[in-house]
């Protein structure tokens, strides 16, 4: 870097902003990027009562890039960013849509779900495919679960793969599959429900939470639905499919049972579940209208067929992708050509990304980055997949443990994110992200590349002031730019 | 109308022109000067989330329909800890029964509202807006926080402990709410650059979410400031045993009820706690999961109340329960319970009026093919705590009144 404290003016830093154009290599010394006003602690604080907004630089075709890799994966290196600018915005939403994903790498122990989860962090970080590990999480925040239903089995594999390798089809394949994953049928207890006593928790939060939202549904669609999702069970099967016995489990026995399990799995024997006919109601039920002895298969086609499936699914989509409240035209359209594609969620996800709204002024920086979203784009802008560790570790504090959700409905979004004590945790992980390294990535590229140069007069301050790569890392990383998405 | 923006930023222009840092002790004490409120009373919520099982938390144990309706999770009457002839407690409360025979607990009957809802979500929002309709935008404590305890947005008013996010119940437009996990964990790590460095990057945060991050983050450095000194001035005089283990997982309301203690001995700004203990969603297992859940309760409420009276504290603390419904009369088929409708709460502390409050619900009259039909909306319970604990104003915060409970004595 270089020794002169080059002050960049600011029409040079809106010439950045708009032209995509590198800076001198060594500045670093930005300036804040907000019209009108100059950047002077004085003059911020006289701010008016409605606030600044952050100077959107989505016209220009690098920004809007980097806009969309901030969402539709998780951020990006200096170079992936590089790559992605050269193309055309419509290209590169179509080369993001078809990228398919290499598998989730083994884990050492299959059905310890912290292994699967740093290994989902690293993989998070590291692989190409950024578009299906972000719809794996995606649908992980909408498609709940907890880890600690999955007991001794290698449920939070399966399902996290299941999500990798469902979550970009249509939508029917996906809740057929989750209604027989092992993971959902012991999370809502499927598994307890017998035609005697059906168990409606799946019932429910399948209708409130995951398909139509609440208002869209009676109590006895509730009760009548447990009677059609009675009776479904894990079983093992072999490669071949065929059903195995699994092998015996005692406490005593902990470590055989986990031994001759691994054996079993590594011969290619996985579960799944099935529908057990003498645990099964199979009397009349009348679901949402349709009146029948109903299988799941057409319950799910019953839910599909509600025309608040599609608006409830592009909902919590764009809230998620596009903009923290989407005005109802906007859910509409993106609802109506997601529910003429048969909800086949490519679709979705196009509609989303080539709307007008997701590339206007007002939703840039409009949502808030989740904590795992956070530190994979941080590990992703050092080149660290190797912070994975630290990742799993870290959650906690900012009110993020993957596969350990609050409540059912999953996890908060943007300003449900905001507090003191998760704040804390948040720059308390870059100072370790930023502690552990030995040589950067130019902090001076991350500004231009992660923050797109429109920083903030404090940001610009406290870079200035920074002496050495760490602690410029590390206000870059902590910075209220690098939250945001 | 003011906004919580509009406030920050002009919060912001304050520490713009030379304050970086509200002194806490200036700000503090009386924070509630320019409100409603002048007193030094702390109220501490208390939830268990999931839909706690009142049928066998606050047992019918005379009633025949009860172990008709529980053939398997039933508590039988040799293990009630009796109340009176009809109702007892769970064989896991009896640090809860000794308050209650000291006459420091109200357990209020038969809590609920009209049209309960069975879902979790909807029933958290019904409890923690205060409204059944669910159109309330604001959550009631922070209602109660921003228009009448801390208006001036203090860093230490409103807490919640033991907890990484701001609960439901404590998010308003204007409230200030102090999120802490731990006190240790409560800082800027990396050294003294960090700490400089962190703050210094959230002075004039622009954006949606500026004046939110900047408040997290001065809310966090005052907050920092303030816990420096206050964990050499408390020492707890009760054993909390947040290590215990009973089902799989450690007492973790121990230690978020310890750190409360903490903050009530050490910081005269603390008016009202949430503390949250979940896993109370018994669809199954629930003989297991239940008495150990409630175990936790007893024994963290329990140290919490001897360790305030050893601090000299207890005259101006309450703790009230509450959980987004019970749950149906009738067991299920895999020893649990589905989601049901009223339940009891507990309301405890010195100043609280003891005894047993509203009516015990019918167990045959029942509502939605097996609930319980609430005998006391649980508008007047909030009602108590805010009008006669806090003596804040309850209808500016529950828009009317409720019939009437008397749970606090009358001083």
């Amino acid at each position: 870097m270089g020794t002169a404290t080059l002050r960049l003016s600011r029409r040079k830093v809106l010439a950045i902003a708009a032209g995509g154009a590198a800076s001198a290599a060594g500045a670093r010394v930005l300036t804040m990027l907000v019209p009108g006003r100059p950047a002077t602690a004085a003059a911020a604080a006289s701010v008016s009562a409605s606030g600044l907004a952050w100077a959107s630089p989505l016209g220009s075709q690098r920004a809007l890039a980097a806009h969309l890799l901030r969402r539709a994966g998780f951020g990006y290196s200096d170079a992936e960013l590089d790559a992605a600018a050269s193309m055309a915005y419509g290209e590169l939403v179509d080369m993001l849509l078809n990228q398919s994903p290499p598998p989730l790498p083994a884990a050492p122990d299959t059905t310890s779900y912290q292994m699967v989860v740093r290994a989902w962090y690293s993989h998070m970080a590291s692989s190409p495919a950024q578009f299906p590990e972000r719809m794996t999480l995606f649908w992980h925040g909408l498609l709940t679960s907890d880890y600690r239903k999955a007991a001794r089995f290698p449920f939070v594999l399966q399902q996290n793969q299941l999500y990798r390798s469902a979550g970009r089809g249509d939508l029917r394949s996906l809740l057929l599959a989750v209604t027989y994953d092992p993971l959902m049928i012991r999370y809502l207890d499927l598994d307890q429900s017998t035609a005697a006593a059906p168990n409606e928790n799946y019932s429910r939060e399948l209708m409130e939470l995951f398909t139509l939202g609440a208002g869209n549904y009676s109590e006895t669609d509730v009760r009548e639905g447990a009677r059609v999702f009675s009776g479904i069970r894990t079983q093992l099967v072999d490669a071949g499919g065929k059903p195995i016995r699994p092998p015996k489990y005692s406490a005593a026995s902990r470590q055989q049972h986990a031994q001759q399990l691994a054996q079993l799995l590594a011969q290619g024997a996985t579960f799944e579940g099935t529908l057990v006919s003498r645990q099964h109601d199979g009397g009349t039920k009348t679901f949402l209208g349709a009146t029948g002895n109903l299988s799941p298969e057409q319950a799910i086609d019953v839910i599909l067929k509600q025309p608040s499936c599609a608006n409830h699914i592009a909902q919590k989509a764009l809230t998620y992708f596009c903009a923290p409240n989407p005005s109802s035209a906007l859910v509409d359209a993106v609802a109506t050509r997601f529910r003429d594609s048969n909800c086949d969620i490519k679709t979705l996800m196009r509609a989303i990304f080539s709307s007008d709204d997701f590339k206007a002024k007002s939703n840039y920086r409009s949502l808030v980055r989740s904590p795992a979203d956070y530190m994979v784009a941080t590990m992703r802008a050092l080149n660290r997949a190797d912070l994975a560790p630290t990742c799993v570790k870290s959650g906690a504090g900012m009110d993020q443990i993957l596969y350990d959700m609050p409540t059912v409905a999953g996890w908060p979004v943007n300003d449900g994110w905001i507090s003191s004590g998760s704040w804390l945790a948040r720059v308390n992980f870059a100072a370790a992200a930023v502690g552990a390294q030995r040589s950067f990535p130019s902090p001076g590229d991350a500004i231009r590349n992660q923050l797109d140069s429109v920083i903030s007069a404090d940001t610009a301050a406290v870079y200035n002031a920074s002496q050495t790569h760490t602690d410029r890392w590390y206000a870059v990383l902590s910075s209220p730019e690098f939250h945001l998405k | 109308m003011i906004t919580r923006r509009d406030f920050m930023v002009s919060g912001l222009t304050v520490a713009g022109a030379g304050l970086t840092v509200p002194p806490i002790l200036a700000k503090s004490v009386f924070a509630a000067t320019a409100d409603g409120v002048h007193n030094d009373r702390v109220l501490v919520i208390l939830q268990m989330g999931g839909g706690n099982d009142g049928l066998n938390t606050v047992i019918p144990y005379a009633d025949p329909a009860y172990m008709a309706a529980r053939p398997t999770l039933g508590i039988t009457p040799d293990k009630v800890l009796p109340l009176n002839g009809s109702v007892g407690l769970n064989t896991a409360m009896p640090g809860i029964k000794k308050l209650y025979d000291g006459g420091q607990v109200a357990i209020v009957q038969g809590v609920g509202y009209d049209n309960p809802t069975y879902s979790h979500f909807e029933g958290l929002y019904v409890w923690e807006h205060a409204d059944p309709a669910r159109r309330q935008t604001d959550g009631w404590l922070g209602k109660l926080l921003a228009s009448q305890v801390d208006s001036q947005g203090h860093p230490l008013t409103g807490c919640a402990l033991g907890q990484t996010s701001t609960p439901s119940e404590m998010l308003a437009g204007k409230a200030t709410v102090t999120v802490i996990d731990s006190v240790t964990s409560y800082d800027v790590q990396g050294g003294t650059g960090h700490q400089v460095a962190a703050p210094a990057l959230y002075k004039n945060t622009p954006g949606i979410y500026g004046a939110l991050f900047d408040q997290a983050l001065s809310t966090a450095e005052t907050g920092i400031t303030a816990l420096k000194d206050s964990t050499s001035k408390y020492t707890p005089a009760a054993s909390y045993m947040p290590q215990s283990t009973v089902y799989g997982s450690k007492n973790s309301l121990a230690t978020s009820l310890q750190l409360t203690a903490e903050m009530i001995v050490t910081q005269p700004s603390v008016k009202l706690c949430h503390v949250v203990l979940g896993g109370f969603d018994t669809h199954q297992d629930e003989d297991q999961r239940q008495n150990a859940l409630l175990a936790y309760v007893d024994a963290a409420v329990s140290a919490f109340m001897q360790d305030l009276a050893a601090h000299g504290q207890a005259d101006r603390v309450v703790l009230m329960t509450w959980s987004e419904f019970g749950r149906r009369v009738h067991e299920n088929g895999s020893k649990g319970t589905d989601h049901g409708a009223a339940a009891p709460l507990f309301v405890i502390g010195k100043p609280v009026k003891g005894g047993l409050a509203g009516e015990y619900p019918s167990l045959t009259n029942t509502i939605d093919s097996g609930n319980l039909k609430y005998t006391v909306d649980f508008r007047s319970v909030y009602q108590s705590v805010i009008r006669d604990w806090l003596q804040a104003d309850s209808v500016s915060v529950l828009g009317g009144s409720f019939p009437e409970l008397a749970l606090i004595q009358p001083v």
